[in-house]
């Protein structure tokens, strides 16, 4: 076995519009993501990214090609395996949030325990809020929480399982500067522990905190570049608000 | 997953749409209300027959004289003069399985005075055998002997009623009392048996030896009717048959001539309510189907807006690991669970409503473990029909709707 997570060979998927036209949402993309890396897919609006990932992620199928996770061939799974590898080793962060309503927060995080084997399904969803900093927020619902603080549960929610991976679309696309800070800031934390993360986005300056930009347009990479300097979130944040303060005072 | 998991996470679905919840619920809750005052009240009505039944005894059967009669209530007017004492000694003669016969007739309406009281009863020209024959004998005193038969004795054995209205809490064992011109020595006081089926107050009564009443009172040689008891409970309608023949063969009935008496069994009168009380029940059962079967549909269309609705979490729990059987389960439970909650709430209304249907209407009900059986049974039932195509419809969606927008 070598380093990478994820290999994919010569993947594409095709729609097929009304009228017997065919779309080619992403078009013989081959690529291999390492252990630990953190990597932004970029592109235009309907460049293919979203499909893309849902692809890298399981959640959909390719028309062709074939993708390894961990080494392990998932292309040729059935539903029910697939749902497997989704509880395990991945963990999706969605623009819109996809929380449950009228939940809490624990019981939000506790949702992909609930379909794995493990018993301690509180104790582990109160750790993964605490790690993001909602230790005062357990019992909230997402209505009563900040868009920030609600994209903070749906990460918490992707790490509860300890996965391999995670694999977020767009996780800024509804947030404030402020609260888009704070998410690339936990996002920077978690590689920084070692975990894989895939970022979807078609902001040139969210790709930028990644350590590798893939571009893509009408769904084949255009370039797959190591970015050389990384922004890094967390020192931001201070300047924003000394700025705001700044602003508050004149 | 775990069971408990998936029921947990269906009655939480439930929670959170309350008012979902409650339109699905509302039309089981009302079939099964229905169905378990029906049940309850065709059991009810069983089980007073049957009790009745047996207090008769199962192993005894009643001849009436005259034809055509039914059910085994005395006629009003006088009986037809066809039964005589000597068929009811044949019976006993010639039928092995009968054990003993109680033949007897009847005077109603007398008058009968004591002192200047006088009070309207009913009286009864029995035999010795009666006690054993209705299980029925004398609370003090003695009841009537042999001799007193032979004798044309005038004594009598008063009814508890009879002896509350004539005297009170005096000491009525040895006075005499007037039953039109005859006078009769009290020689006992039966045992009290309450309400008749009919409704009359079977301790409003007066007994008398047959003979007497025949000879001294009546003025006649018939007999209303003889109580037959049997060795055994077995072989009734094979006794029925014998018991028939030598009657017409001593009443002399040539063939095509109807009965001139009335045979009743335990069995046919059990039979007879059991086929009028089964036709009604099955009618308002039927009733009570369809609306069980409404509510299934109402069921069925929620939950399947409910699913259509729910995409995005249906897409979501399978984007973190939910499989197909997960997702059908917590659907079908969630059906499940709303029936079932909708049945216990049924059978609780239902048996409050029997209760308030007895006190009002004086019905009898019955409420058994078979019919909060029948209602779990029933009302699970409509819930796993009535889910199980939301629930499919759930469990095919992809993960990828959890994308949708
Ligand atoms: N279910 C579908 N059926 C048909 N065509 C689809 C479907 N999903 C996506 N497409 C098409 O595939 C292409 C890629 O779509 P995709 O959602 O991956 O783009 P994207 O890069 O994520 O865009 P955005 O930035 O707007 O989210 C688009 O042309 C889109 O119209
Ligand atoms: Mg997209």
């Amino acid at each position: 076995m070598n380093g990478n997570v994820i290999q994919a060979a010569n993947v594409t998927k095709v729609y097929n519009k009304g009228g017997g036209g065919e779309v080619y949402a992403v078009h013989d993309v081959s690529l291999e993501i390492g252990k630990s890396e953190y990597v932004a897919i970029m592109g235009a609006s309907g460049s293919g990214k979203s499909t893309l990932m849902n692809i890298l992620g399981c959640l959909d199928k390719p028309t062709s090609g074939s993708l390894k996770l961990d080494g392990v061939e998932v292309s040729t799974l059935n539903d029910e395996e697939l749902a497997t590898i989704r509880n395990r080793k991945i963990g999706f962060v969605f623009q819109s949030f996809n929380l449950l309503a009228r939940t809490n927060a624990l019981e939000n995080v506790e949702l992909p325990l609930i379909y794995s084997d493990r018993s301690d399904i509180t104790r582990l969803a109160r750790e993964a809020l605490v790690s993001v900093g909602l230790a005062d927020r357990l019992h909230h619902n997402p209505g009563e929480l900040s868009g920030g603080q609600q994209q903070r549960v749906a990460i918490a929610r992707a790490l509860v399982t300890d996965p391999e991976i995670i694999f977020a679309d767009e996780p800024t696309g509804n947030l404030d500067s402020k609260s888009s800070l704070e998410i690339m800031t936990l996002f920077q934390q978690l590689n920084e522990k070692g975990r894989t993360i895939v970022l979807v986005t078609h902001e040139a300056d969210i790709a930028a905190y990644a350590h590798r930009i893939i571009k893509i347009a009408d769904g084949k990479i255009i370039s797959d570049e190591r970015n050389p300097e990384p922004r890094v979130a967390e020192p931001e944040i201070n300047t924003l608000v000394a700025q705001e303060a700044a602003h508050e005072t004149k | 997953m775990k069971q408990s998991r998936a029921l947990k996470v269906a009655f939480k679905g439930l929670g959170k749409n309350k008012l979902r919840t409650f339109l699905m619920m509302i039309g089981i809750v009302i079939g099964i209300t229905a169905l378990t005052l029906i049940v309850s009240a065709g059991m009810g009505a069983q089980n007073r027959i049957m009790e009745r039944v047996k207090k008769f005894g199962l192993d005894s059967m009643m001849v009436f004289a005259g034809g055509g009669r039914e059910m085994g209530q005395p006629t009003s007017g006088l009986p037809a003069p066809s039964l005589k004492l000597e068929d009811a000694v044949a019976l006993k003669r010639e039928i092995r399985a009968v054990a003993d016969v109680a033949p007897f007739n009847r005077k109603g309406q007398a008058e009968v005075k004591f002192q200047e009281k006088s009070v309207t009863t009913s009286v009864f020209g029995v035999t010795p055998s009666w006690a054993p024959v209705w299980d029925w004998d004398a609370a003090e005193g003695d009841f009537i002997s042999e001799e007193d038969l032979t004798s044309l004795a005038r004594i009598c054995i008063i009814g508890p009623t009879v002896q509350k209205e004539l005297f009170g809490t005096a000491e009525a064992i040895g006075e005499t009392i007037r039953i039109g011109n005859v006078q009769f020595e009290i020689k006992g006081i039966m045992q009290a048996k309450g309400t008749s089926p009919g409704g009359g107050d079977m301790d409003n009564r007066i007994y008398i030896p047959l003979s007497t009443l025949l000879r001294r009172v009546m003025n006649v040689d018939h007999i209303s009717g003889v109580k037959i008891r049997f060795k055994t409970a077995k072989d009734m309608s094979k006794t029925a048959a014998d018991i028939k023949a030598l009657l017409r063969e001593r009443h002399q009935l040539a063939s095509g001539v109807p009965d001139d008496f009335t045979v009743t069994t335990p069995t046919e009168v059990t039979n007879m309510a059991k086929k009028v009380a089964g036709t009604f029940n099955i009618f308002l059962a039927l009733i009570a189907a369809i609306s069980l079967i409404t509510g299934g549909v109402v069921v069925a269309n929620i939950m399947l807006i409910s699913v259509n609705e729910r995409r995005k979490e249906i897409g979501l729990r399978k984007a973190v690991g939910a499989k197909r059987k997960d997702i059908m389960l917590q659907f079908l439970y969630e059906a499940t669970a709303v029936t079932l909650t909708g049945g216990v709430i049924g059978i609780v209304l239902g048996a409050i409503g029997a209760k308030i249907l007895e006190t009002v209407t004086q019905m009898p009900t019955a409420i058994s473990w078979e019919i909060v059986a029948l209602g779990i049974v029933f009302s699970s039932l409509v819930g796993v029909v009535a889910g199980l195509q939301p629930a499919k419809r759930a469990a095919s969606l992809q993960p990828i709707e959890a994308m949708r927008a």
